[in-house]
């Protein structure tokens, strides 16, 4: 599969992109777990995605090669920035996919540019605040218990901790040096906008997402441990074009989890 | 010549947790349940800490220290600044260190500056104005997002120094702390300012805006041994590369200390507390076992470069403190300091000597420790292990740092057990 990482500089700072498949464009927007979608690996959904559609994958600041940005810190500051990169891209009207906070993001932008966002899938979504239903503590669960154990970020990320995807994704102990860099980098980034309100939320959004009318797919598993399900059912209500999924048994990470579903969901909303 | 200066410095623990919180509980932070805070119990905790302090002035040390911690065991003082106010009105000698208010966590540094304005007019000129940036504990108590948290800090030092030093009112078109008026009354007693201390673990980076400033560092590390004596020459290069002059003064350091009649009488009296502190304080903070937080990616304040050098040169499994197995492991890692007069005598001299440090601040009380240990540990370090140390130090500066003599730090004339 050919597969390319470039960079851009936009507004001054430097942002990664990679770049895989042919067909119509779909911008994606990466979370925790797929970082690797902004830097040199694909996950095989992304890669089955790919039979049919362009992904293009900014790193978000801070992330992959993607620059830091002491400019951003709140998801106010990303979403003028990332229409920028998208700018950058050439895309004048695009197809977007966000996973996790990049699902965040994707809607931040949808609500501020409904008229260039094609069709809006989010998977596993968080940014928004739903009373009662906080999304769960990240930033805690990366701080491993007894230095090495990661089974409660497992756990925000997959149905079943002990899963071997789940294992094999974010292992006990220490990683090699590259992908611990990686990850510190990623909560870098999540910590300048996702920290505070605790998490990873924007109150202002669910009152917004009816400015975007276009067609929207929202993705949960149903054992999402990181972001409530009724994030996605605030999601699907709010936007008056949206299409609720919810995948059983499955938890925060349906591309992983569930790859055939996922893909054959995405590819027939993104047809 | 003046000597190494000794401070006394109490975190004021809980000292009521079960038997059994080790067992039970992943942290002393952040998320240990208050249900186990005992209303009973600890009815006059903080007037006996209080008190164990008031006592160090008697003794003759020269300072007192309380510094600010949220939503713990480990230390009592969200607040130091209240109870370093009670301090003011019980003692009239003793330099008041409160290190420090940790400022990302306060809405406005103005009334930081107010306040230690407040402390140092109370106290006749005798605080030390400590600033500290907050560790991870103190992120997630109070939802300070870290990669922002030193330039919120260093922006806010800066106002404070300003609010001391330049006559209002002037506006500060500041990042994160933009204000029309600043016009601080009270201004604080001493002239220009209070001394500012700066706490940091052997960043390069925070030595030098320390230095950039003309300020003093405090290594908050409790290990000590040939990295003690590195960070000090570090510190007084940088400060000459700024065209300062370093003096021992220009630095501290924490110390553990328990001291009794014999060396194996301190261990077996100093034993619980120790391991109450060890065990209990110190889960969640410096320990591995349960949820360390006080740094990593959670909490990611350290810029990305510095992360990967800390990953290349440490073992993110190796024990911390609070991990020690035994006395043998703690006294190899120079971390608590415990034994007869003459065993604490020599281990501190030998520290200053190599390290050339001028201010030594001291924890004394451990844990659940009584008092009246406390209290006899801090007699015996005043009676016969603080006259030497002084002697000996004012010696060794006096031929180190001839420029001393000639410099005014404001000390009161030393009374009490220790002069």
């Amino acid at each position: 599969m050919n597969s390319t990482l470039r960079q851009l500089t936009v507004a001054g700072m430097g942002v990664s992109v990679a770049e895989t498949g042919q067909g119509t464009p779909l911008v994606y927007l990466h979370g925790y777990a797929d970082i690797h979608a902004a830097s040199d690996g694909w996950l095989p959904f992304q890669q089955q995605l790919s039979r049919s559609h362009r992904l293009l994958a900014p790193a978000f600041p801070a992330c992959a090669e993607s620059a830091e940005d002491e400019e951003i810190e709140t998801i106010d500051d990303v979403a003028y920035r990332w229409i920028e990169v998208i700018d950058a891209l050439g895309l004048a009207r695009f197809d977007l996919i966000g996973n996790c906070f990049g699902g965040w993001v994707a809607a931040e932008l949808a609500v501020r540019h409904p008229e260039r966002v094609n069709r809006l899938a989010l998977i596993g979504a968080s940014g928004l605040f739903l009373p009662g239903e906080p999304i769960a503590d990240l930033f805690m669960e990366v701080q491993a218990r007894n230095g090495r154990d990661f089974s409660g970020l497992r756990h925000l990320m997959f149905a079943h901790a002990d899963d071997a995807a789940a294992l094999a994704l974010l292992p006990d102990g220490r990683v090699d040096l590259a992908r611990e860099i990686s990850r510190y980098k990623v909560m870098r980034f999540c910590s300048r906008v996702g920290f505070s309100p605790p998490y990873f939320y924007n109150r202002k959004l669910i009152n917004r997402l009816s400015r975007y009318r276009g067609p929207a797919l929202v993705i949960s598993g149903a054992e999402d441990h990181m972001v409530p399900i009724a994030h996605a059912r605030a999601y699907a209500n709010g936007l008056p074009g949206a299409r609720l999924e919810i995948l059983s048994g499955c938890g925060h990470s349906p591309g992983i989890e569930r790859c055939e579903q996922t893909v054959a969901l995405l590819d027939a909303f993104f047809q | 010549m003046r000597p190494v200066q000794l401070f006394c410095w109490h975190f004021m623990p809980y000292p009521y947790l079960p038997d059994d919180f080790d067992q039970k509980y992943d942290t002393g932070w952040v998320t240990v349940p208050n249900a186990l805070w005992d209303r009973e119990k600890s009815d006059g905790l903080y007037q006996e800490y209080l008190d164990q302090l008031v006592y160090g002035e008697e003794l003759g040390f020269d300072g007192l220290v309380l510094n600010e911690h949220h939503q713990n065991i480990y230390g009592l003082m969200p607040s130091p600044n209240l109870l370093m106010a009670a301090l003011t009105q019980r003692t009239s000698r003793a330099k008041l260190v409160v290190l420090g208010n940790l400022l990302p966590l306060h809405l406005n540094p103005l009334r930081v500056a107010e306040e230690y304005a407040m402390l140092d007019s109370m106290s006749s000129g005798r605080l030390i104005a400590g600033f500290a940036v907050g560790g991870g504990p103190e992120a997630f108590n109070y939802d300070i997002p870290q990669p922002q948290a030193r330039t919120r800090y260093w922006e806010a030092i800066d106002l404070i120094d300003r609010c001391w030093t330049e006559d209002g009112p002037f506006a500060h078109e500041g990042r994160h702390y933009p204000l029309r008026y600043v016009n601080v009354w009270p201004k604080p007693r001493q002239t220009p300012r209070p001394p500012i201390w700066i706490p940091g673990a052997i960043s390069v980076e925070t030595m030098e805006e320390v230095a950039k400033r003309g300020y003093d560092y405090f290594l908050s590390s409790r290990a000590h041994g040939a990295g003690t004596r590195k960070a000090a020459q570090r510190f007084a290069q940088i400060i000459e590369s700024y065209g300062g002059r370093f003096h021992p003064f220009r630095m501290g350091i924490l110390l553990s200390v328990y001291v009794s009649e014999t060396d194996e009488q301190a261990r077996e009296e100093a034993h619980e507390g120790v391991w109450y502190f060890l065990r209990n304080c110190l889960k969640g903070h410096l320990r591995r076992e349960g949820r360390m937080l006080t740094f990593g990616p959670g909490v990611p304040s350290t810029s990305v470069r510095s992360w990967e050098q800390y990953l290349q040169n440490a073992d993110p499994e190796a024990k911390m403190l609070g991990d020690a197995a035994d006395w043998a492991e703690l006294e190899a890692w120079g971390s608590i300091t415990i034994g007869s007069p003459k065993t604490v005598r020599e281990k501190l001299w030998s520290l200053i000597e190599q390290a050339g440090v001028g201010n030594l601040m001291i924890q004394f009380h451990f844990g659940n420790m009584k008092p009246e240990l406390a209290r006899k540990s801090m007699r015996l370090f005043a009676t016969e292990v603080a006259p030497a140390l002084r002697r000996d130090s004012a010696a060794l500066f006096g031929r180190d740092y001839p420029e001393l003599a000639e410099m005014d730090f404001g000390d009161a004339k030393p009374t009490g057990a220790a002069a």
